[in-house]
């Protein structure tokens, strides 16, 4: 069955091109690999990251222009949507959490905050490469001491003529070790709460900038996950990104195009869970029958179904009206909450179909259920989308406008 | 220079079913770009990249058949051309191969052709020398690589089976490609931007004015049952492999 067809609602042949060349590119050139990948994660060891699989991958989803995907080809995009931001998203997380992990904080969480807040310099020199992607980004907001309370965070930056001066530490940052260019937050006035932070374009090339990776994670263990450290380091005024004092705005704006990748991301997730049982039900023979033919293994083959379906259409939902250039923050959330979750439930629906042999790593799906943990912290704790979703249904909570909004997608304008 | 490339369509799954009279049940399969195929389409983009002029696909298939043909167009092929008629669908690869020529024969100073050496489904792989006969043009089966086109000749290795052979012809020319030929590429998101809302052209039997003989399939047969095997036997290895040899000797294998 193709459980992506019947959605032209949304999509057109653009998107099912795109579709199937990022499917062909993740199963030929991810997914033979991907255990051994994914093996490399699990090894404890301390040290700097050295594993050589992961630029050359990133590499190669650049030469494609998946790191691009969403912006004017003015700006070096590929002038697609958001909606083939959100196909690209899926088709790489059906294989490997890694590669959609990248388009989260490469093009989500930084590439799509400079093209809705950066001055047009700061496009032309930092969202245009990146765009091409000839430079990788990534994002760092959250410290030791600091996740979904992000106004308990300790960086600094203190204003010296021309430049800010920024201390401080950001963790669990993905690509710490590998990204060029990082939109990080430090406080510029430490008095005022969430009011004192302020956003900034970094480069690792910058002087007093360092960084060393994870180990020891549940899942994503194929990618690169890490800490970055600011000592001292000189950032030029025209590197803020945003007002003075407007980075925590900027820090929420970011975060919903962060979490509509992660929550497309997971419903190709689903996806992968839903096909490997599909295809495992029906091969494996107990009591002198195919599993499939077990009412309680079709109980939880159709709850994926279910969850696929529904996460899908909250995403594209959130898609269509980034693409109208509307505000989708509860939007957004929900399908964030929504797939996520859904995402570990299919999982570990997945592994009871497969048996023992879903239980190591011979088969995928554990894969699937290690990787699905994740995003139920990050970009928003399941926590914190409960509620929200209940602020908005109980008036508590509205969509204030924003200095800038998102730009609506424009197929002549993008060309 | 006009370079056409001719594309078939195949059930992507080996798994298909077998009908009860052995004929094939590819209802419900995914259709995709026969293997070799995809190999000759990415040498025709990478001729015409060196060349300059045309590459244009060429497919017999139903309407929805299209879309393969706009991912080849996306790869970077300039033109596609549809032969589609309810006529095809019995033709056999000497009938395509007729219907195929006559289309090639309405298009404008092709040079060259380029097909896979076989499709992935019948494998047969007699449509590409079909079409040369049809045509009247030189032939190149199972090349591995071509060396030059210059000067109204082509110059290309035939990887067979023990041997590299380099030949030399003058175009125009029918050639048959294999895998490992070339890397293929990806289709280009700014090229399917162009591409997804193309029109692909069409064309009927009465378009082309071609004779389609349709084929009258008699029967299907399985294949017969591989004969037992021997083991056999003997002391040890030696004497083993000396009966052997012996018995490949007496039935005048070796």
């Amino acid at each position: 069955m193709d459980f992506t067809a019947h959605y032209d609602m949304f999509l057109n042949e653009e998107h099912e091109l795109l579709r199937k060349t990022v499917r062909d590119f993740a199963e030929k050139e991810v997914a033979p690999h991907i255990r051994e990948w994914d093996r490399t994660g699990a090894v404890a060891h301390e040290g700097p990251e050295t594993r050589a699989h992961i630029r050359p991958i990133i590499k190669r989803m650049a030469d494609l222009g998946l790191l691009g995907i969403c912006f004017p080809t003015s700006l070096g995009g590929a002038g697609m949507d958001y909606l083939a931001l959100a196909v690209v998203c899926e088709e790489l997380e059906r294989v490997d959490s890694s590669l959609r992990v990248v388009l989260s904080v490469h093009t989500g969480l930084n590439s799509m905050t400079i093209f809705q807040w950066g001055t047009e310099e700061q496009k032309q020199k930092y969202l245009v490469p990146q765009a091409k992607g000839e430079k990788i980004a990534a994002y760092g907001l959250t410290e030791p001491d600091s996740g979904t309370d992000a106004g308990a965070m300790r960086a600094t930056a203190r204003r010296e003529g021309d430049h800010y001066i920024l201390n401080g530490e950001k963790i669990w940052i993905s690509l710490a070790d590998i990204a060029d260019h990082f939109i990080v937050f430090a406080k510029t006035d430490p008095e005022k709460g969430n009011r004192g932070i302020s956003a900034f374009i970094i480069e690792r090339e910058m002087e007093g900038f360092s960084s060393y990776p994870l180990h020891g994670k549940l899942g994503v263990r194929a990618g690169n996950t890490g800490a970055i450290v600011f000592q001292d380091m000189r950032v030029p005024v025209a590197n803020r990104l945003g007002e003075e004092g407007e980075g925590f705005k900027i820090a929420m704006a970011a975060i919903d195009s962060g979490r509509y990748t992660v929550a497309a991301g997971a419903t190709g997730l689903i996806q992968a869970s839903l096909e490997a049982s599909v295809r495992y039900a029906r091969e494996r023979q107990t009591f002198g029958v195919p599993i499939a033919d077990h009412q309680l293994v079709k109980r939880m083959i159709s709850h994926m179904v279910r969850k696929l379906d529904t996460s899908r259409m909250l995403v594209y939902r959130a898609g269509w009206m980034k693409n109208k250039g509307e505000r989708n923050t509860r939007e957004t959330t929900l399908a964030k909450w929504h797939a996520t979750v859904s995402s570990f439930e299919c999982a570990d629906d997945a592994i009871q179909i497969h048996g023992a042999y879903g239980y190591s790593d011979e088969y995928p799906v554990e894969r699937y259920l290690r990787n699905a943990r994740g995003a139920i912290i990050y970009e928003g704790t399941r926590e914190l989308q409960e509620l929200l979703q209940a602020d908005f249904a109980l008036g508590y909570r509205e969509n204030k406008p924003l200095r800038n909004e998102l730009p609506p997608y424009s197929a002549d304008d993008w060309e | 220079m006009h370079i056409v490339v001719c594309m078939k369509q195949v059930p992507q799954q080996n798994s298909v079913k077998i009908n009860t009279d052995m004929s094939i049940d590819a209802s419900g399969i995914d259709q995709i770009m026969s293997l070799f195929d995809e190999y000759a389409v990415e040498e025709g983009i990478v001729w015409h990249e060196k060349l300059g002029g045309k590459v244009t696909i060429l497919s017999i298939g139903a309407p929805a058949w299209a879309e393969q043909m706009r991912r080849a167009l996306a790869m970077g092929a300039t033109d596609a051309l549809l032969l589609s008629d309810p006529a095809f669908a019995t033709l056999d690869s000497v009938g395509a191969a007729r219907v195929a020529a006559a289309a090639i024969q309405k298009l404008d100073a092709v040079e060259l052709v380029i097909c896979g050496r076989n499709s992935t489904d019948d494998e047969t792989g007699t449509f590409g020398p079909a079409l040369a006969r049809a045509l009247g043009w030189a032939q190149l089966t199972y090349v591995g690589k071509i060396a030059a086109i210059d000067g109204g000749t082509i110059v290309a290795e035939r990887h067979l089976e023990e041997t590299v052979e380099t030949v030399e012809t003058k175009l125009p020319a029918v050639l048959t490609v294999i895998k490992g030929i070339n890397e293929p590429r990806y289709p280009s998101l700014l090229r399917i931007r162009k591409v997804a809302k193309a029109e692909i052209p069409t064309m009927s039997a009465a378009d082309l004015g071609a004779v389609v003989s349709p084929t009258a399939l008699a029967g299907r047969v399985p294949p017969p049952p591989r004969p037992q095997g021997e083991m056999i036997a003997g002391a040890d290895n030696a004497a083993k492999v000396k009966a052997l040899v012996q018995k490949l000797a007496d039935a005048q294998v070796i």
